[in-house]
């Protein structure tokens, strides 16, 4: 670890840690106003439905109930994260004519308690016509298909085509060519704290909505669309959220009923979605149906590639969109394509919406592609780390038309997990390692959301006692953002970490910033927060240079709260003075700074891109199929190290939730019935199931990031569901292309493999 | 109709009336403002709601309120002795072992049961020890890092 | 949402039977409530009177007797588990605690709601009912008692009358040259049985086998005997063919649903594999008995 940095690279507690080891952190679950009620939202239990009529009178004879609720009462806009193409923009949330998947809210109550608001949902009737329903996207794709939005022609919500060099020549050229197909499971966040809202309208005609979201920004914006109140008007406040994991960055049902009721009642209305409810009625993990065609020379020279994609839309387009594309782009990830060809196909069906999940497209395309990329080393008689080196990315390595990749340690990663999987050995009998590479971006280049803002900004203000205060729209979501930027501004500062606050995530007092997606924040808000310390830092320096009268060829510098001259140290004087000095002397205003940061001529998709290999041990029981992950060791790269405590916990967090992707979370359904809806039901990994882990930290450093930082929070979900197929490969000699890779799975393809040998 | 509750949290003793349907992390929440205790699930299957009742580990959204009467909890916020946080509250701040902090209490309170009924867990079962609560952030290894630092005696209890 | 309803909390059994009597088929009886909380969360059970004998101290014991063991009904899982006579005498039984659920179920869920609630999937039955248990209930009408394998008439449907309580389970001292074994097939290491097989063996001359019982959870609508898979063994030498045929067999008895975890073709599959592999773990634990 370097040791240029006074803040950076050291293990700190969280700054909002004690808040949350004591019980006294406040979620929007923990928030109570004077005069509030609570709101329960009612919804279809049928997957594709007119609505004929919603008799509401007798839930609100119910005592203690305020208000009801249904789609007549809202604007009848339909909203959509995609705000550029209102084509896109396809969810009214509230249904009034047509219900399209079974979850989808149709009213809601508004009571003086929570199971009052629940009894009244009983008492709405709803009449509905039931409409012919499809679920599964091939058969959505059908000319005879249902139609689950009007005028869509087959059903095809968007399109996506990827594509460079010559793929059709170059595929002539190859010595050996692999087709194969897979298919990607769904999967829920599982976020602790379910979807909520507390929404306050008043009299004045402002709405505050306290939310657990990952970005207020999106919030209030997409709120303001729905409401037709002013933007400026809508305050969204996020303190601290019990997780997001990709599925808290679009509105919500919880937050809209919330705001709808408490604008006619102009009282405070809460909603806490179930954890039924948050299994059923929010979005989820695009599942994927991916037929690929990699092309190879003898040596194992990589030529062309396609990927052809059919993902499940489910009923709305929601961030689905992003996923499509992005999948598409990283399928040629981590590796230099010459010729690539991408076509994707978001397919609506009668099933709950498909969205960003961590990884974001990444995990579907590394499993597919990690898979595939074995199975053509094992054709061509190859290694799998040698294939990976001969074709992996580089330094300074363009992607077609697409990106400029500039820091890049693939390569040192896989060495690391050469040297790593050696060390192991020899392994028992049925055990065996697999290994994945990865990369992902450091936040996205897009603005299908029309922000006119820049993507973020961050005001930083010293105050008299040399106490900073940073202003962010950025979300702290758990991954530790308030932390990772507070260690950015006192960095900048040269001061002490404790020196800083982090005002965050509350529109009414922060500048706006797209939100904690796409693992964007290190980078975006980073360099945000490093502008605004840096203007800060200027203000200081012009004060302290004056007072200290130094040549003017002398540069300065603040270390240790004690700013200096660079060449000589100790000839300084205390950062604690200058800023009361400063203050009195710019007519006692604080000093403030200003920053903000979008990425320009960064190509399309992200200004840059952290690079990893994983290798993942399993043990198989072959009479059974059962297995267990024994060993999880990943080599990343995620530029400079701004908190380490944070990296580490980001890749244990990812093994546990992208370890869940490959052996066992699944969202099974029946005729667009999700079967298993609670977290019993729901396998999720605990603590007796996780594997060892191991981190071997890679060096780089990022020229476009704060202090050469870039992404570490998504990429580590992208590459374990691959090194598990492959591990289990190494292991005993079966390939499952379709995720969850199960125990099942694995036991029928162990009996298949033995009647094969029979024959 | 609503019953008497009596009990002590914390330390400090409490006389409620409540309805038999309510839940122990109820009370605790809506009664007694003591929402470090969370709802994850409500079925008995997270563990967020995790406290100590006489001593052991409960999950307060699957015991009814008047189930606990006469008995002592201890919440998240009975932790800390004062301004001085536990061992168990300065592992976890070292070691990383929370993100969004939403399972933390009961993450925390679980542990607390692990060492008052086993002060030299080994790691299995600390594995065992935590396995009822689900954490979606930090893949559970660095609990076991602050635990087992605890064991180690790594921190002192504040007197 | 539970439903309202009014509570009782009896000090003695005599008083929670007079309730029971009083409220017959409007009333249900919690203990720790773990499984039952939940059906009611759900709307499933939603009785107006709820008789609470968690509080009754007299069916809370494990008794170590001359004649075997006695668990009265409202002993928590994690007594048991914890119990020195039981991880000593009875040590398959501890065991199998340690993975039930959690261990916060486990403190305050007992052994007779478990056995009372009559999940396919529980844990315990399979181990009680391969260690031959005998299940005790009272109704203000006097006692009566029956084989715990044939407590279970159906998917969550047992003998117990209304009127009744489970107050006892009864534990035959263990013969010697006796070993049991149990496990279950599970994705995550806590979660419920996919497939349960429970195996006591009793050895005699030569290590032929003088006396089995296997068990199987999961794999029917209730905890099953797969009678003729023990007859397979019963009297024999055990070898590998032999096992595998009682595997077979066992696989052919069960009757396993197609469910969200497992296809019913795989719980045959598991129960070939386990009722071999948990037949030998029973004879090394007879040996080392």
């Amino acid at each position: 670890m370097t040791t240029k940095f006074s803040v950076l690279g050291q293990r700190v507690h969280n700054i909002d840690g004690t808040e949350k080891v004591t019980g006294s952190a406040k979620y929007t679950f923990d928030v109570v106003l004077p005069n509030m009620l609570y709101g329960k939202i009612l919804r279809s239990p049928h997957p594709h439905a007119k609505i004929l009529k919603i008799d509401t009178r007798q839930a609100k004879k119910l005592i203690g109930v305020k208000a009801v609720v249904t789609g007549k009462d809202t604007l009848g806009h339909k909203q959509g994260i995609w705000r550029r193409f209102p084509e896109l923009c396809d969810e009214e949330i509230l249904c009034r004519e047509k219900v399209r998947y079974i979850g989808d809210a149709v009213a809601a109550v508004a009571a003086i308690d929570e199971d009052t608001a629940e009894e009244a949902l009983d008492l709405i009737d709803v009449e509905y016509d039931l409409l012919p329903a499809v679920f599964d996207p091939m058969e959505a794709i059908k000319e005879d298909a249902p139609q689950v939005h009007d005028g869509v022609e087959l059903n095809i919500n968007i399109t996506r085509h990827i594509e460079w060099g010559d793929v059709d020549e170059a595929f002539k050229k190859c010595d050996h060519i692999r087709e194969d197909q897979f298919k990607c499971s769904s999967q829920a966040h599982v976020c602790m704290e379910t979807h909520d809202a507390v929404a306050s309208f008043g009299h004045n005609g402002k709405l505050t909505v306290w939310t657990s979201t990952q970005s207020s920004y999106y919030i209030q914006r997409l709120l303001a669309d729905m409401t037709d109140i002013r933007e400026s008007d809508i305050r969204v406040i996020n303190r601290h959220t019990g997780g997001g994991f990709g599925s808290k960055f679009e509105l919500d049902s919880a937050q809209f009923c919330a705001a709808i009721l408490s604008q006619k009642l102009c009282q405070p209305v809460k909603i806490v979605l179930s954890r039924e409810e948050e299994f059923t009625a929010t979005k989820r993990r695009t599942p994927m149906y991916y037929a690929l065609k990699l092309g190879a020379k003898k040596d194992g020279t990589l030529l062309a590639k396609e990927a052809r994609v059919i993902t499940e839309g489910g009923a709305y387009t929601s961030m689905g969109a992003t996923a499509l594309y992005l999948t598409g782009f990283f399928s040629s990830f981590p590796y230099k394509y010459p010729n690539y060809r991408y076509d994707g196909y978001r397919v609506y069906t009668n099933t709950a919406p498909t969205s960003a999940m961590r990884g974001f497209g990444a995990p579907q395309s590394t499993f597919v592609g990690e898979s595939q990329l074995d199975m053509m080393a094992e054709d061509l008689g190859i290694d799998p780390i040698e294939i990976r080196r001969k074709n992996g990315m580089t330094p300074n390595y363009e992607v077609p038309g697409q990106a400029f990749i500039q820091s890049c340690g693939l390569h040192q990663c896989l060495d690391k997990i050469d040297e790593h999987i050696k060390e192991r050995g020899k392994l028992p009998p049925n055990h065996g390692i697999g290994v994945a590479s990865y990369g992902f971006m450091s936040g996205g280049i897009f603005n299908w959301f029309n922000t006119p803002y820049a993507f973020s900004a961050a005001v930083v203000r010293i105050n008299v006692d040399g106490k900073v205060d940073v202003y962010t729209g950025a979300c702290d979501i758990g991954q530790g953002s308030n932390t990772t930027l507070a260690m950015i501004c006192a960095e900048e500062l040269g001061i002490k970490l404790e020196d800083v606050r982090v005002f965050s995530g509350d529109t009414g007092i922060c500048p706006p910033d797209l939100g904690a997606w796409g693992s964007r924040q290190t980078l975006m808000s980073g360099n945000a927060v490093k502008r605004a310390a840096e203007d800060c830092k200027n203000q200081i320096m012009e004060f302290a240079a004056a007072k200290m009268g130094v040549n003017i060829v002398y540069d300065l510098d603040i270390k240790d709260s004690w700013i200096h001259i660079v060449a000589r140290p100790e000839r300084g004087v205390s950062y604690y003075d200058i800023v009361k000095e400063a203050i009195r002397g710019k007519d006692g205003v604080a000093i403030m700074g200003r920053g903000h940061y979008t990425p320009h001529r960064k190509g399309m998709i992200s200004p840059a891109y952290s690079f990893g290999v994983q290798a993942v041990e399993v043990a198989v029981d072959i009479e059974t199929g059962r297995y267990k992950l024994v060993y999880v060791t990943t080599a990343h790269e995620s530029g400079t190290v701004i908190n380490p405590v944070g990296i580490e916990g980001q890749l244990e967090g990812a093994i546990m939730m992208a370890g869940g992707y490959g052996y066992c979370e699944d969202q099974p359904m029946d005729d667009g019935k999700i079967l298993n809806p609670s977290i019993a039901d729901y396998k999720l990994i605990r603590s007796l199931d996780m594997p060892e882990t191991k981190i071997l930290e890679i060096d780089t450093y990022e020229p476009e990031g704060p202090f050469g930082a870039k992404e570490a929070g998504e990429g580590l979900t992208n590459p374990t569901a691959g090194a598990i197929g492959n591990a289990i490969y190494k292991a005993v000699g079966v390939r499952i292309n379709d995720l969850p890779i199960t125990p099942e799975k694995v036991f029928k393809a162990l009996r298949e493999k033995e009647k094969k040998k029979a024959k | 109709m609503k019953k008497e509750l009596k009990i002590k949290v914390n330390g400090q003793p409490y006389d409620l009336f409540v309805k038999p349907n309510t839940l122990l992390s109820e009370v605790l929440r809506d009664d007694l403002g003591l929402t470090g205790t969370k709802r994850g699930c409500n079925s008995s299957s997270c563990g967020a709601c995790t406290v100590m009742l006489n001593g052991m580990s409960v999950k307060s959204c699957s015991v009814l309120a008047i189930q606990a009467n006469g008995s002592e909890l201890v919440t998240v916020e009975g932790l800390a002795k004062g301004n001085k946080l536990s061992p168990l509250q300065n592992a976890f701040l070292d070691h990383g072992s929370y993100q969004c902090g939403f399972c933390t209490p009961g993450m925390l309170m679980s542990s607390k049961a692990l060492l008052t009924e086993n002060p030299k867990p080994t790691k299995e079962e600390m594995k065992e020890g935590i396995d009822g609560n689900i954490c979606r952030c930090t893949g559970y290894n660095s609990i076991i890092r602050a635990i087992t630092a605890v064991v180690k005696g790594e921190y002192k209890e504040a007197k | 949402m539970i439903k309202d309803f009014e509570h009782f909390a009896p000090k003695t059994l005599k008083e929670a039977l007079a309730l029971l009597d009083k409220y017959q088929d409007d009333c249900k009886v919690i203990c720790g409530g773990q499984s039952l909380l939940i059906l009611m969360r759900q709307g499933l059970v939603a009785p107006p009177y709820m008789i609470d004998i968690k509080g009754i101290s007299e069916l809370s014991y494990i008794k170590d007797e001359k004649d075997g063991l006695k668990i009265g009904a409202t002993t928590t899982h994690r007594a048991i588990e914890k119990s020195p006579v039981i991880k000593k005498k009875y040590p398959v039984l501890a065991k199998m605690e340690t993975r039930l659920a959690s261990i916060q179920t486990r403190n305050w869920g007992t052994i007779g709601g478990n056995v009372c609630h009559g999940d396919p999937a529980g844990d315990p039955l399979p181990v009680l009912i391969a260690l031959g248990a005998t299940l005790t209930m009272a109704g203000s009408k006097g006692k009566r008692s029956m084989p715990a394998e044939d407590f279970c008439l159906d998917y969550f449907e047992t003998a117990l009358e209304p009127v009744e309580l489970l107050t006892e389970i009864a534990l035959p001292i263990v013969p010697p040259n006796s070993g049991t074994a149990y496990t279950k097939f599970n994705v995550i290491e806590s979660d419920l049985a996919t497939v349960g097989v429970a195996v006591s063996v009793t050895l005699g001359a030569g290590d032929s086998c003088q006396d089995i019982r296997i068990v199987l959870g999961a794999s029917a609508p209730t905890p099953m005997r797969p009678k003729k898979a023990e007859a397979v063994l019963k009297g024999k030498k055990i070898t590998d063919a032999l096992l595998a045929q009682a595997g077979e067999t066992a696989a052919t008895e069960a009757d396993p649903i197609s469910d969200i975890y497992a296809s019913e073709e795989y719980r045959r599959e598991l129960i070939k594999v386990l009722v071999p592999r948990l037949t030998r773990e029973a004879m090394a634990n007879a040996k080392k008995a």
